[in-house]
């Protein structure tokens, strides 16, 4: 194998796979990046079992060939040579890799392409195109809910699925902790009935967040009932799905809530913000008290620092003291892209629904903090 | 024909000796418990080859004339239920089971002479025979001679130990006999030599209890225990505790009597699980013997044949009880640290042996540097300012290798047991010269000690904020188990833990304390379940709550390297005098250690 490449072609390519690489592992191949040259182009694979990546950039290829050495090493190489280098590989006759730019030399071990794992995800039933910032905003408004706790490996993903709202389709993601929910719909892209419901594991929605940033075009997601696979431009990203069964969320959703408070999201951040600083607590909560127009934030510490601040709102319903986790409020406050966010309260005890004044389509449920 | 038959009355004995006597320190754990209901003041125990060849129990009690010596050796025959009451238990005996269950597996002779009679009688027992009363020689008191124990029974005999392993069966059963009587002497030999001789106590019963405590589990213990005594409706408890930086690997130095009686108990082993935690690292154990006096008729030691476990009719305010007085006993000592790590240090201070003699060769000062830095430390004089920067070991000849401080000279006094801060060493260490010695305090130790109750204060203060759960968690559970849990849901609330019964087999959970953030209930709940069914305390939830109060109190104390002045120090070691449990870290280690003056001065040989 040999071929020549730009630097900045090559650079982006490995820090899109190297990144689905484990920093440790306990099989050695699986830190190496799989590259293969041929017809002009390079395709690099990365892969930690359950998720994997390939990425196809095309490059002068001298010789066909294959082989896999270590991610981290390659891609910070790669990195630290000067812009605009043309960089050539090389598999060398004692089994490294050169990497040759300019006057820096580097060889690489190598380990035996056979042995690095492909999967094989076969054919993926389901298949729908996706705009890329449609996408992304399933993800972003979502993502923070997703739990980190390992037990509930069900809770550790984004649940995608399809769903009916007044009669109309739409795709739905869904993200819970168990202490708050996100639920996010869009229209349903054409081809995406039908599809079945599947929770997308927290490393790959990070990931594909990711890779996805500065995209504008269609994505090609195809879906099995347990892989996924995403595929753009030269990219193509599979991974296995969370095997289990996402608890049914609506249950958790309150239909009564019926006093609403509308507030400045942007405002109200900077509040929590500052009303939080004097609490030492891990959980920092806040209370809000909202009567007719206002609403007063405080917080307090056990060591005797207190704070309040005041804050005009819409608010027509009776008086109402409520304790948040003001980090969980400011998750989903970060979300609202309108001006105005809405919260739909009950009581101290019940479930409290957000909603984003100008996304319909967004809609949070937050437990209430007993403080 | 029936298959079913009555077994020969020897069969029957030998079956009911089985469960109590299983090796030859039952026996001898019986024996010499009737030697103590017998008044004895006075008990010599001998095993040859670990007691299978042959104990001699021996004691100065009442004795029993030839008529109760053929009464004793039958089954169910005792001078020791005189209301026939079972639920009156003053003894240690009571179910005249000891003599008959031995003399059936065994050849035994019980000699003995009451007071103020003429001569002894002797009366032997093999098997099932049992010979009449003969005239015998012996002074005051009953001896028990057991030979071939268990020759009757094959099996029995198949399954003994090494003799060493059996005379230390017998010898520690005999130790937990002797740590509840200390006013009796005890002496224990094998076939050659004595093992141990506890001399009779004098004194009250703490002082003799104390110095049989340090004589039964060294004087370690009997240096870093402290008193235990404390009563609730009538229950008494009273004992020694050790302090938390006395530790071992497992509970096997937790001593527990019931009226005098050894027992293991779940119950009390998970009280003092309980009264130690956040003291101690999960897997490192406290030493301490405790006793515990109970009227008769709220225990029943009947539940077990050898008699180790009980069962108290109000076990919640035995636990109540045991709990409590540790706390208190724990809080009292305050910082008190174990002595044991400075006896370390002790044994690790040498005086320094460097090439060319004392003070001379490669190092300018050699050993006197160090000399000098305890003499400074000790008899500090002169204002000399604090030093900055990073101290330069043997660098300088004049200057120890310390960093010195005198901003502000505050005399050593009583009132201070934690002394003046006199230097910090390697921006780690406090020096503190205190009225008789002296003291090295690790800060970061120390410090996050002082947060970490300082954190707890404020939790027990303002109440745990609970995080409500969007969709309650069931836990299905062993039907036991829910029953447990939701037994104590009072508790746990106050824990931020809001759980309810959930049929018979479950318990739902709707809120949990929010400092866990995301947390597995599940596994919470069943590890709650399984403390609550060992130890009958759920320490899972509190120990994850200390837990992240150790983490927090980690992030927010004064770290190791930060240089600290003067008043800086001092005003840490005031803190730690008044802060309870400032002697030890959320682990068991010490966050100081102690050098008394003498110590100092054996260290160069001016004792």
């Amino acid at each position: 194998m040999k071929f020549e490449i730009e630097r900045a072609s090559l650079l982006k390519s490995l820090s899109h796979v190297q990144s689905v690489v484990e920093r440790r592992n306990t099989i050695p191949i699986l830190s190496n990046v799989l590259i293969e040259a041929a017809g002009g182009k390079v395709a690099m694979t990365a892969t930690d079992l359950d998720m994997s990546i390939v990425e196809s950039v095309a490059a002068d290829v001298g010789q066909d060939g294959a082989t896999t050495t270590p991610a981290q090493t390659l891609y910070d190489i790669v990195r630290k040579l000067p812009d605009g280098s043309q960089i050539e590989l090389a598999e060398e006759a004692d089994g490294r890799l050169l990497v040759r730019a300019g006057r820096s030399q580097f060889h690489l071990p190598c380990l035996d392409r056979q042995d690095f794992p492909i999967t094989d995800e076969g054919d993926l039933p389901s298949r729908f195109d996706i705009d890329a910032p449609a996408l992304r905003r399933l993800i972003q408004k979502t993502r923070f809910a997703v739990s980190t706790e390992e037990t509930r490996y069900y809770l550790n993903g984004i649940y995608l699925h399809t769903a009916e709202v007044d009669g109309v389709a739409v795709l739905r993601a869904v993200a819970t902790d168990g202490h708050r929910l996100a639920q996010v719909d869009m229209p349903l892209p054409d081809g995406a009935a039908g599809i079945p419901g599947v929770i997308v594991p927290r490393k790959v929605v990070n990931e594909l967040f990711r890779l996805i940033e500065d995209l504008d075009g269609p994505i090609a997601v195809s879906l099995s009932d347990d892989k996924i696979r995403v595929e753009f431009g030269e990219t193509v990203l599979s991974s296995k799905l969370i095997d289990g069964t996402f608890p049914d969320y609506q249950r958790v959703i309150p239909e009564g809530n019926d006093k609403v408070l509308s507030v400045t999201a942007k405002d109200l951040i900077e509040a929590i913000d500052r009303v939080a600083t004097v609490s030492t607590e891990k959980s920092r909560a806040v209370k809000i008290a909202v009567e007719k127009a206002k609403a007063v934030l405080s917080a307090n510490s056990a060591e005797n620092a207190s704070a309040t601040e005041e804050l005009s709102v819409e608010y027509d319903a009776e008086s109402l003291e409520v304790g948040f986790n003001s980090k969980y409020l400011i998750d989903i406050l970060n979300e609202c892209e309108g001006e105005n966010a809405q919260f739909w309260l009950a009581d101290a005890v019940s479930p409290t629904i957000v909603r984003d004044g100008d996304d319909e389509g967004a809609l949070y449920v937050l437990m209430p903090m007993r403080v | 024909m029936s298959d079913i038959r009555r077994l020969p009355d020897d069969l029957v004995s030998r079956i009911a000796a089985g469960e109590v006597i299983e090796r030859p320190g039952a026996a001898v754990k019986e024996l010499v418990e009737n030697a103590i209901d017998a008044g004895a003041t006075t008990i010599d125990v001998r095993l040859d080859e670990g007691g299978r060849d042959g104990i001699w129990v021996t004691d100065d009690g009442r004795g029993m004339d030839p008529g109760e010596l053929t009464l004793a050796v039958e089954r169910h025959a005792t001078s020791k239920l005189p209301t026939g009451d079972l639920t009156h238990i003053e003894t240690l005996g009571f179910r005249g089971e000891a003599f008959p269950s031995i003399g059936s597996v065994s050849r035994m002779t019980i000699t003995s002479r009451t007071a103020g009679a003429d001569q002894a009688w002797a009366v032997t027992v093999d098997g099932a025979q049992v010979a009449a009363p003969i005239p015998a020689a012996l002074a005051a008191g009953t001896r028990v001679e057991v030979r071939d124990l268990f020759h009757a029974v094959p099996a029995r005999l198949k399954f003994l130990k090494q003799p060493r392993t059996e005379f230390g069966h017998a010898a520690d059963a005999i130790k937990r006999v002797a740590m509840a009587f200390p006013h009796i002497a005890f002496s224990v030999a094998d076939g050659e030599r004595t093992a141990f001789r506890y001399s009779a106590g004098t004194g009250d019963l703490f002082a003799a209890r104390l110095a049989r405590l340090g004589q039964v589990m060294g004087r370690e213990f009997a240096d870093n225990a402290l008193v235990v005594d404390a009563e609730r409706d009538g229950v008494r408890l009273t004992g020694y505790a050790g302090v938390p930086t006395l530790n071992r690997r497992n509970a096997q130095a937790q001593y527990l009597f019931v009226n005098g009686r050894p027992v293991r108990d779940r119950l009390l082993l998970g009280a003092v699980r309980g009264a130690y935690q956040d003291l101690l690292a999960r897997d490192r154990h406290p030493m301490l013997a405790l006793f515990l006096e109970i009227g008769p008729e709220w225990v029943d030691v009947n539940v077990h044949p050898t008699k180790a476990e009980v069962r108290f009719r109000d076990a919640a305010m035995v636990r109540g009880l045991i709990v409590g007085a540790l706390r208190h006993a724990l809080a009292e000592a305050g910082h008190r640290a174990s002595t044991t790590a400075s006896v370390a240090v002790l044994g690790a201070a040498r005086p320094g042996v460097y090439p060319g003699g004392f003070g001379g060769g490669g190092y300018p000062t050699g050993g006197g540097g160090a000399q000098r830095a305890l003499a400074a430390a000790t008899e500090f004089q002169s204002p000399q300012g604090f030093s900055e920067g990073p101290p330069t070991p043997f660098a300088n000849s004049n200057l120890a290798p310390a960093a010195r401080l005198a901003e502000e000279h505050i005399a050593p006094d009583e009132a201070h047991p934690l002394g003046a801060a006199r230097a910090q060493l390697h921006a780690t260490y406090i020096v503190a010269e205190t009225s008789d010695g002296m003291i090295i305090v690790d800060q970061h130790a120390a410090h996050e000690r002082l947060v970490h109750e300082r954190i707890k204060a404020q939790m027990a203060a303002t109440g745990i904020a609970r995080q409500l759960l969007l969709s309650p968690v069931v836990v299905d559970l062993p039907e036991s188990d829910a029953a447990l849990l939701a037994a104590r849901a009072g508790e746990f609330e106050e824990l931020g833990l809001v759980m309810e019964a959930f049929g018979p087999g479950a318990v739902v959970v709707r809120e949990v304390p929010a400092l866990l953030g995301d947390v597995d209930v599940n596994g919470l709940i069943r590890d709650m379940a399984d403390d609550l069914r060992e130890l009958d305390e759920a320490l899972a939830l509190k120990d994850r709550l200390a837990e992240v109060c150790a983490t927090l109190a980690c992030h927010s104390s004064v770290r190791a390297g930060r240089l600290l002045n003067g008043p800086e120090m001092n005003a840490l070691l005031r803190e730690m005098e008044v802060t309870p449990n400032a002697g030890q870290c959320s682990h068991g280690r010490p966050t100081y250690v102690e050098l008394k003056r003498a110590d100092i001065e054996r260290l160069f040989g001016r004792r």
